[in-house]
């Protein structure tokens, strides 16, 4: 009886949530890797035109949420026909398990998210369960504007076409030219720095982001081995001599960080919040725009500036990728190419600031005058500057090994 | 004399110290929502802004359409979670129940697995049964933590009742409905209150259940909260944060006075 009465409501509710499910639209859904490959483009954005593209990003930044709801919503609407809904995620990861989920129960079409920005652990988990659609990168006509060799691996893991390149990081330092004239630039001068200022340094703990990238420099630079060896996937060898190097020169600094390196900020929130209460001397962060941001939002004191270390500082290109099961491929499709696009940049900076993620070879004299007319921001570095002190991320192994060793060897010792 | 005098003063002592602690986050929540340039030493921030109050206000930002459908979902969570657990509550606390013990354990088993396996778990079922991507699905999904809360609550109360009470009122010529509504709810009233308002609030924290059985069609506020609160816009943050705080806030005062009454 009870259990009759259990089964009629259960079949209710499933009924009911069927039914205000919306229909599966046939034709988008067709667009298989295949027919992407042989397609026309103009083909592609025939399907997409009508369409709703619900992308799965970050949304922590008021700024960047105006932006893309505002203006790059309305530009898609446009130019593509194309409806831009944001879905609000904290991590990536959140987005890769729901696919992961969604694989093992079989639902391999009608999923809810079109687009997805990614990168790095979060794309080589995604493709080595295979929950990412494609190849497709390669096929879009904007991706001209991307170097080769920055497109064709995401932190070691080949991108082999299942995400495009999008946004450009560069990891930079903050200080307040008004309390200090000519910062340290290098590794070795930064130990120095640090040694004779104790408790005015220190850096997010692991596994903050920002951290494990300041860290990481560590691991590049410390041991003098050439960049380049870096560049060829994990090498037991050079980790074991590059760590050693990279853990002496923590521990050496330790003892005059901020409050004897004993504890650590957890956030870059904290970091921050040191730096502008005059408690440290350097803030960091991998978005070399963020210290202009703060300025903009009244968060940092006007004469904050930025800058990179001689050896060079790590960069990155975050992604976008389309999960295996996206309803709107061809919305997805069209609507990453347009976000690869030099107006899409330009716009980006002209409401936002930040840096130009694109190769500037590619662009028309027009566009390259407009790039010259548009202000990165009173903190932000020159291009230039930036891309001269560019160094690639490594293998992603070299990043797990360390933040294990880091915990064992600096933050338990 | 001296000595209430001292008391007293203890006393006073106590109550600002517990409410500086209750209302001190906030207050610095607000102030940060509308500061600009607040480093040390200055005591306050240099400047006023309501730059993240307009952008919350903004239909753009999303954020009242959030707000609106995360209180739509804690409201029919915490009916539904009271319907459910009154019954449930009153046969667990009443009636001779074998295995009581173990029975309250597995009750409580949604609560007590890590989040993120059952989580992981819900959102399989969810997803064989067709629930998963609808709003249907995120309502169903909030009741699994909610109910164990719910019900345990609503027993403490029954525990307090006696049934010959019903009796009484039946034997004085009252009917079944005017037997419940006179005699049973009055008195496990204090207890349904509290249990609303738990059911509420877990129903209104939930940011992974959301995201998945919502499969991103269903957008409540903690979606937005943690990637403010983790990122650097400290404002947007702070007035977001204070959009999460208020309404429990305002479910708290309503409850806190309906105990008062009753």
């Amino acid at each position: 009886m009870t259990l009759r009465r259990v089964t009629i409501v259960c079949c209710a509710v499933t009924l009911i949530s069927t039914a205000c499910r919306s229909e599966p639209d046939a034709k988008r859904a067709a667009l298989t890797a295949e027919a992407f490959a042989r397609a026309e483009w103009s083909q592609v954005l025939d399907q997409a035109r009508g369409s709703t593209v619900s992308f799965a990003m970050w949304a922590g930044d008021g700024a960047r949420n105006s932006f893309f709801q505002g203006t790059v919503a309305r530009a898609v609407a446009t130019e593509l026909g194309v409806t831009l809904r944001m879905i609000p995620v904290v991590e990536p990861a959140d987005v890769v398990n729901k696919l992961l989920n969604e694989q093992r129960a079989g639902r391999v079409d009608q999923g809810t998210i079109d687009l997805v920005w990614i990168n790095g652990e979060n794309f080589r988990t995604a493709r080595q369960a295979g929950v990412l659609w494609g190849p497709f990168a390669e096929r879009l006509p904007n991706i001209r504007y991307y170097d080769p060799s920055d497109r064709r691996a995401d932190f070691g893991t080949p991108t082999e076409g299942y995400e495009a390149p999008w946004e450009y990081a560069q990891f930079v330092f903050a200080y307040d030219a008004a309390r200090m004239a000519a910062p340290p630039s290098r590794l070795p001068d930064l130990k120095a720095w640090i040694q004779a200022h104790p408790g005015r340094f220190t850096y997010p703990a692991i596994p903050d982001f920002t951290g494990s990238a300041f860290i990481r420099h560590v691991l590049l630079h410390a041991s003098g081995a050439p960049r380049a060896a870096f560049d060829a996937g994990f090498d037991e060898a050079l980790y074991a001599r590059a760590s050693a190097a990279a853990i002496d020169w923590l521990r050496e600094v330790r003892p005059s960080l901020w409050r004897q390196g004993e504890t650590y900020p957890a956030t870059p929130a904290d970091l921050n919040r040191l730096f502008v209460n005059g408690e440290i001397d350097f803030s960091m962060d991998y978005n070399p725009a963020f210290a202009s941001d703060r300025i903009a939002r009244g968060e940092f004191p006007a004469t904050v500036r930025t800058m990179v270390l001689d050896e060079g500082t790590l960069t990155n290109y975050s992604f976008l990728a389309i999960p295996f099961n996206a309803a709107n491929r061809a919305g997805a499709v069209a609507v990453t190419n347009y976000l690869l696009s030099p107006a899409h940049a330009f716009s980006r900076m002209r409401e936002m600031g930040g840096v130009f993620p694109l190769m500037l070879e590619p662009l028309s004299p027009a566009e390259r005058q407009t790039l010259a007319s548009l202000a990165a921001g009173p903190a932000t570095l020159p291009l230039e500057v930036l891309t001269q002190h560019r160094i690639r991320e490594a293998d992603v192994q070299y990043l797990l090994r360390f933040e294990r060793d880091w915990r064992r060897e600096i933050l338990e010792r | 004399m001296h000595r209430s005098r001292v008391s007293r003063l203890a006393t006073i002592a106590g109550l600002t110290g517990l409410g500086c602690l209750a209302v001190g986050p906030l207050g610095l929540l607000v102030v940060n929502s509308v500061g600009r340039h607040w480093y040390w030493p200055a005591l306050l921030p240099q400047e006023w802004s309501l730059r993240a109050w307009r952008y919350v206000a903004s239909p753009e930002a999303g954020l009242i359409d959030a707000l609106a459908t995360s209180l739509m979902i804690a409201l029919v969570v915490a009916t539904l979670s009271v319907m459910v657990a009154l019954p449930a509550g009153r046969a667990l606390a009443l009636h001779h129940v074998r295995y009581r013990r173990a029975l309250v354990f597995v009750l409580l088993l949604p609560v007590l697995a890590p989040p993120l396996a059952a989580t992981m778990g819900l959102h399989a079922v969810f997803l064989r049964l067709g629930l998963a991507d609808s709003l249907a699905g995120v309502l169903l999904v909030h009741l699994v933590p909610a109910v164990p809360y719910a019900t345990l609550m609503l027993a403490g109360s029954f525990a307090n009742f006696d049934p010959l009470w019903e009796s009484q009122a039946r034997t004085l010529g009252a009917g079944s409905w005017s037997m419940w509504t006179r005699v049973t709810l009055p008195a496990v009233m204090p207890g349904i209150a509290v249990a609303a308002a738990f059911a509420f609030m877990i129903s209104w924290s939930q940011y992974l259940l959301t995201l998945l059985i919502g499969g991103g069609r269903v957008i409540t506020l903690p979606l937005f909260l943690v990637g403010f609160v983790r990122s650097g816009d400290e404002a947007v943050g702070a007035a977001v944060s204070l959009l999460f705080i208020a309404p429990t806030i305002v479910l708290f005062t309503v409850v806190a006075r309906l105990l008062r009454e009753t």
